[in-house]
């Protein structure tokens, strides 16, 4: 009998545990996985473009949450929207909640999803806030490309492209809301677009029909000749959308997870 | 002998130049005679004479003809939507769209226009998008100038050198997805002297689209890149959807008339036979370039292509516009309707039943 109180109690102790890592501002805690080391192979195939071999890593199990980033600017007032330098992020920044540090009662719902319309350099300062960075487009994508665990499907871009073919949802949903991948990982498509530590290191723009003669040249015509796949169009969307931005941009699908070098 | 072989190196040096010159004199005669290409026709120099926003139009709209004679600056901005309409009567689509309907807004210039563009990407949409103007001179078609984020927006600004009838389109990867999906317009750019009067305008654009499901399968059908790469069109429509243009939505007009269509063919694969079911062009500017062509049955428009045709109506009844790969016509919906309104004109056509 003492023996069941004890182990109830220990049950209760963890369950506690981890509804106060749900809540808001207590991001310490989130779980991370680990992605083992491999080789990311760039969606561009040129002379100069290798194989990148990548480090095994840790990455946030999911994206952080509306209700983690007002911790975060609770914390750190220069990241408020009022206050907030242009520079690092433009006028679209948090501009889905209802003040400073709130979003609107009947927007509740989305404390627990992505935050989104932040900018890269917000997400940097929350990252490092954590003691984490941003993942690098190589450590990205191969997370992204882990298998999934808890659904069916044939294929993954076939999966992805059916996310860009509806338009976004007039609410988001929660994180954990779609599905989770072989390291653990939740959501790495279909939900929200992420940033990367490096998303501009794939050269600026994406037309790239043969007028220029960098790796862009992927988007049409003569460009398409240097893809590795042909049919990996959801490849092709996030590597436009990723040209596309500047790191100042909040967008209202663009949101972040962290990640941590082993 | 050594001077008489100068004297003789001197002549036939003459004669060369003789030569030449005249040469020279027929081939500046020649292109006196033909259209002058690209910037001959635009001063560069010339000062721009006032700015005025460009009227934009959704199909079958046309913007009125132009009344200014003088390079202008001309603002155009369109905003990219992403969004679900019906493509059929209980089927639908997530078109993506340049300005809200396919086709995209048809825009109306002037050779030797400075046109200031503005392609801006709206906040709710999921991809980013760019557009690539046929009218244009310069990278990309100004592809590369407009890479827009969703939120974003932005500029570039080209010179309109060349008369015709443009097809602009989205250029961003994956290009056939971004088509297949009903992102392109038509850009006209009217001549120094205008285009002749008539008394009706229309704008009409084909496209092929590619769903999973069969043509009126109902539902939101999403879009079949199997389908596109193997060219197996779902559906040929006239301005985005089935039934667009027919019945009640046909296009007007009466005996006596002359009608202008301004026609283009976004693909992204097929190529168009463009016919009216009982009429005849009387003017086709092939391609929608300058030449016309006089008295035709049918004409081709290409993928990323465009035809200007015109005709005078006779008698009164529904002219049927059709791609004349007739299966799309009659099987994919590849059918638009003129209803001619009038007396009967039995001088013309008379039916003896």
């Amino acid at each position: 009998m003492e023996n069941m109180k004890r182990f109830v109690f220990l049950i209760l102790l963890f369950a506690a545990s981890i509804g106060a890592g749900a809540q808001p501002g207590r991001a310490k805690g989130k779980p991370m996985h680990t992605v083992a080391k491999g080789v990311y192979e760039p969606f561009f195939r040129t002379a100069t473009t290798m194989p990148v071999p990548v480090a095994a890593f840790r990455i946030d199990e999911y994206a952080v949450t509306n209700a983690e980033f007002i911790g975060f600017v609770k914390q750190n007032p220069a990241w408020r929207r009022s206050r907030v330098n242009r520079l690092f992020a433009d006028k679209n920044y948090l501009h889905h909640w209802a003040t400073d540090t709130t979003l609107a009662p009947a927007d509740a719902k989305l404390l627990q999803a992505p935050v989104v319309s932040v900018s890269w350099f917000a997400a940097q300062a929350y990252s490092r806030w954590q003691g984490k960075r941003l993942p690098t487009v190589a450590e990205w994508e191969l997370a992204g490309n882990g298998k999934p665990r808890n659904i069916r499907f044939d294929s993954l871009t076939d999966y992805i492209l059916d996310w860009y073919k509806r338009p976004n949802p007039k609410v988001l949903p929660p994180v954990k809301s779609t599905y989770l991948n072989q390291y653990g990982l939740y959501d790495m498509h279909g939900l929200i677009w992420e940033w990367t530590f490096d998303f501009n290191s794939f050269v600026g723009s994406t037309d790239s029909r043969g007028n220029t003669t960098d790796e862009v040249q992927a988007f049409c015509a003569a460009g398409a000749v240097n893809v590795k796949d042909k049919t990996d169009y959801a490849g092709f969307m996030r590597y436009g959308y990723r040209g596309s931005l500047k790191g100042n941009f909040c967008i209202q699908n663009l949101g972040f997870r962290c990640a941590k070098s082993i | 002998m050594r001077f008489l072989t100068k004297f003789s190196q001197v002549r036939i040096g003459l004669l060369v130049t003789a030569l030449s010159t005249s040469a020279l004199l027929l081939s500046c005669q020649e292109t006196g005679k033909d259209k002058p290409a690209d910037t001959a026709a635009v001063d560069l120099n010339a000062p721009l004479t006032g700015t005025v926003t460009a009227e934009l139009t959704d199909a079958p709209l046309v913007p009125k003809p132009l009344t200014y004679n003088t390079p202008k600056k001309v603002m155009v901005e369109l905003e990219v939507i992403e969004k679900v309409m019906k493509i059929s009567d209980d089927t639908e689509y997530t078109f993506w769209t340049f300005g809200g309907k396919v086709p995209g807004k048809f825009i109306r210039v002037r050779v030797g226009d400075l046109v200031d563009f503005t392609l801006k990407n709206a906040a709710d949409s999921k991809v980013v998008h760019n557009i690539d103007l046929h009218a244009v001179n310069g990278p990309g078609g100004g592809a590369e100038a407009t890479n827009v984020a969703p939120g974003q927006s932005a500029n570039f600004q080209f010179r309109v050198l060349q008369p015709g009838l443009f097809v602009y389109h989205c250029a961003t990867g994956p290009v056939g997805m971004h088509i297949a999906n009903g992102m392109y317009g038509l850009i006209l750019v009217e001549p120094a002297e205008g285009l002749p009067k008539v008394d009706r305008e229309f704008y009409l654009m084909q496209g092929d689209f590619y769903t999973k499901g069969k043509f009126d399968e109902k539902g939101l059908q999403p879009f079949d890149e199997e389908k596109a790469i193997k060219e197996q069109a779902d559906y040929v429509l006239f301005n985005g959807r089935v039934r667009s243009t027919t019945g009640k939505n046909a296009l007007q007009a009466n005996v006596g008339e002359n009608v202008r269509l301004f026609v283009g063919n976004g693909g992204p694969n097929l190529i168009s036979s463009f016919h009216a079911i009982g009429e005849i062009f009387d003017k086709v500017y092939m391609e929608g370039g300058s030449a016309v062509n006089h008295n035709v049955q049918t004409t081709l428009i290409p993928a990323g292509g465009s035809s200007t045709v015109e005709m005078s109506l006779q008698v009164p009844g529904v002219l049927n516009l059709v791609d004349h790969s007739i299966y799309r016509a009659f099987n994919k919906g590849a059918i638009a309707q003129i209803k001619v309104s009038g007396e009967e004109n039995p001088a013309v056509f008379k039916s003896n039943k």
